[in-house]
Order: structure tokens, then sequence, then C-alpha cells
């Protein structure tokens, strides 16, 4: 998967791989962790991060200076990002995360905004369109995944905003 | 027979030992009058000569150096206070001013180099943040020490670390650095790498090796340096602040 992502100048310094140990330092480190992974997977259109693979992932690894991040400091920084609402654990041993690069009420008020825009109001939508579709390439929702796209639709659903028809073969969701 | 001095002649005496000192007063008002004379001209040239040359001083860093060598020569110091004879000069003003501009990079850029930074990439900010304007270019390194170590009558916050080979660094957290951690920086420095470890100490400087993990643990303690424990062989440290993609970045 080819990344547009501009790397900031922490990937290049190789302490950025190593989690600090000083209180502010690793704030600083832990900030630009979070931009960086959120940054990534919003351009790379990732929904979900296991820490068994990310050896493989350039986004912890650069092989031009021989560091990859630890998956202890990895952890860390995960649950950092699950406290500002940007990821969750999907297992008990907090292995597969999903990671939203927006939050899912931050999502939820783009895809409502989207879909006033384009004067969907009171159509039944598939969930299929609404992330697949060329009409929204150039949204920040385009390609996320149906998961997680669903979870944010349970948001407006609660605000009486949508609602979402499931079933077997199709997802549908209508806007009010 | 010896004649004692009359009443007559210890008069004259006296008399001529008044005249003597009217005369002396007289002299010393003459002169007084004529030193004070020439302070006035001296004043008023120097006045105008700050007044003519007032751009200039902002202007030019050679200039400005040369004022402040030959101000420092007969032992006076321009920047010693903003009122009274010298402000006219505008030479206390210049400085000032570009010492705020250094607190106001130092703190800008803290968020990544933890409050140590080169003096080369303080003045390229410095001049970025200062306008196209030529006379906000030339801003010399001497300008720049100058403003900086004026910066220490704030205490231990502010601090010039001279780190060989004309290369300095300004330290803007509290906490003021030791022989050691100077030296530290230096050979980072020298050897043109961002970082140091206890073995580059250890042979370069020859110190023991409990010597050289204090002075390096004390810079990860402060938030001047990072720690990278991925190299096989040895720690290192790292110095944001020599780091050239951080240096770079904006």
């Amino acid at each position: 998967m080819s990344s547009e992502v501009e790397w900031p100048w922490q990937y290049n310094f190789p302490p950025f791989f190593t989690l600090q140990p000083h209180k502010e330092t690793r704030v600083k480190q832990i900030t630009a962790w979070k931009a960086l992974i959120l940054d990534y997977c919003g351009v790379n259109k990732i929904c979900s991060i296991d820490l068994r693979e990310t050896n493989e992932m350039s986004l912890f690894t650069n092989a031009a200076i021989n560091r990859t991040l630890e998956s202890s400091a990895l952890l860390v920084i995960l649950e950092e990002l699950q406290n500002s609402g940007n990821a969750i654990p999907m297992d008990k041993q907090r292995q597969r995360w999903e990671i939203y690069w927006h939050t899912l009420e931050e999502f939820s008020q783009i895809i409502y905004n989207y879909v006033m825009n384009s004067n969907s109001l009171d159509m039944v939508l598939t969930i299929f369109e609404l992330t697949e579709s060329d009409d929204v390439a150039n949204e920040e929702f385009y390609k996320l995944n149906s998961d997680v796209f669903i979870k944010v639709l349970r948001v407006l659903e609660k605000d009486n905003k949508c609602e979402l028809i499931l079933l077997e073969d199709s997802q549908g969701v209508k806007f009010f | 027979m010896r004649r004692r001095a009359g009443v007559g002649a210890i008069q004259k005496h006296k008399i001529a030992q008044e005249k003597y000192k009217d005369k002396g007063n007289e002299i010393q008002e003459n002169q007084f009058e004529q030193m004070t004379k020439q302070l006035e001209v001296f004043r008023i040239n120097l006045e105008d000569f700050a007044t003519k040359h007032k751009n200039e001083i902002r202007k030019n860093a050679d200039f400005r150096r040369q004022f402040q060598e030959m101000c420092a020569t007969i032992g006076v110091d321009p920047l010693s206070s903003g009122k009274g004879f010298w402000s006219v000069l505008g030479i206390g003003d210049f400085y000032y001013e570009l010492a705020v501009q250094i607190v106001e990079v130092c703190l800008a850029t803290n968020e990544k180099n933890g409050g140590l930074i080169s003096l080369s990439e303080l003045r390229t900010r410095l001049i970025k943040a200062r306008g196209q304007g030529k006379q906000h270019q030339e801003i010399s390194m001497d300008d720049l020490i100058c403003a900086a170590k004026k910066l220490k009558i704030f205490g231990s916050g502010f601090s010039v670390v001279s780190v060989g080979k004309g290369q300095y660094m300004v330290q803007s957290v509290p906490g003021e650095l030791s022989m050691d951690h100077t030296a530290v920086l230096h050979q980072a420095a020298s050897f043109g790498q961002a970082y140091a470890s206890v073995n580059m100490l250890r042979t370069q400087l020859h110190w023991e090796e409990q010597r050289c993990s204090r002075a390096l643990d004390h810079m990860l303690k402060e938030g001047l340096a990072w720690i990278d424990l991925q190299e096989p062989t040895e720690k290192r440290y790292y110095f944001p602040s020599m780091f050239t993609a951080c240096i770079n970045s904006k």
C-alpha cells in the first residue's frame, strides 16, 4: 500500500522508537505518535491494527534507520488513543485494535453533514454506496470499514437522526 | 638686630595668600567650565552621530560589533540602561528587542527540543520571524550572543553555552548545565552526530563510566536528551536540538 503520509521529523529520530522514561519527553513522544498513527490510518484507510503484525507496517518500522516501535510502547500509545476516543481494543488480550482517525462522534457529524448537503435525507442509502462509491471518494469516511461505519450510525441513531436497516445480504440506512 | 615680623607683614602675607586662592579658584572654575563645555560638545556630537547613524546601528551588524568593542574599551555598557544618555543611541533598544525575540523562539521550539537550541537554528528562525526587510535580516551571531547574555538577569533560566568550534547553544530551561554537561554537548556536536554515549565519553574524555552515565542521565531527566535502546552495542542519548531533521522542521 502506497502511503502519502508526510513523515514527521521524529520518524527519522532513532529514540522515537524507544518509549521515553522522562515524563515530559514521553508526553511529547506519545502526542507525536498519536498524530502520526491517525494521519497514516486516515490516508491509507486502515481501520484496525494488530500488535502481532506491526513489523510489516512501515508506520511502525523505519527500515532506513533500523528501528521498530516496541509493542509494549505501542500498547501505551494505543491506550492513549483509546482515552481520546480514537481506538478501541477488539479482544481481551488487547492485541487487535480498531482505529478511528476521527472519533465516532466526529465521524457522525461529518457523515450527517454530507447527507444533508447532498439532499439525501429521508432516502434509503446502502452502506456500500456511502463508503465505497466514487461520489464519496473525497470524503473523510471513504473506505471506512463497514463495522466502524455501523458504529458511527449507531451514534446518530441514538439522536434519532437515522435508522439502520440491517438485512442479511444488504445494509442500508435512512437519515432524517 | 633682627626685627620680628610686624602686623603689616602678616597682613600682606595673608592678602597674598587669598589672592592666590582666588586665582586658583578662578582657574579651577575656568577648567570646569571648559570641561563641561567639552562634555556638552561631546554629547551633542554623539547624539548627532547617533541620530545620523541610528539606522546604521539597526541595520549593520559589523557596525554594532565595532561599537560594542569601542564601548567595552572605554568601560561603558550601552546596554546597562534603556534610560538616559545612552538610550538616544538606540543600541539598547535594538538588543532588548532581539532578546525578546530570542525568548519567543526558545518558547516556540521548546516543545521539540526541550529548551536547548543551537545558535544557528535560533538565528534562522529569528530571521524568518523578523520579516523580509534587509535590516531585519542582518543579525549576526555576535548580536545574538550579546542579547542572549543579557537574559542572564532572569537567573539560571537562560544561558549561552559554548560547545566548541565557534558553535553555541542557548539553554532556556531552569537548571544550570554543569561543566560535564557542556562537555557532553561539545562531544555530540564535534562528532556531527546528534547523540552521545557512555563509550564515546569514556574514549574521548577519559571519564569514569559512572561520571559518563551520571551526566547523560541528568540530561535525560532535564528533557534535553532522548534515549535510544535499539542500538545493539550501546545506549545512545540523542539531542533533538542537534538533529538536522528536527532543526529544519516547522
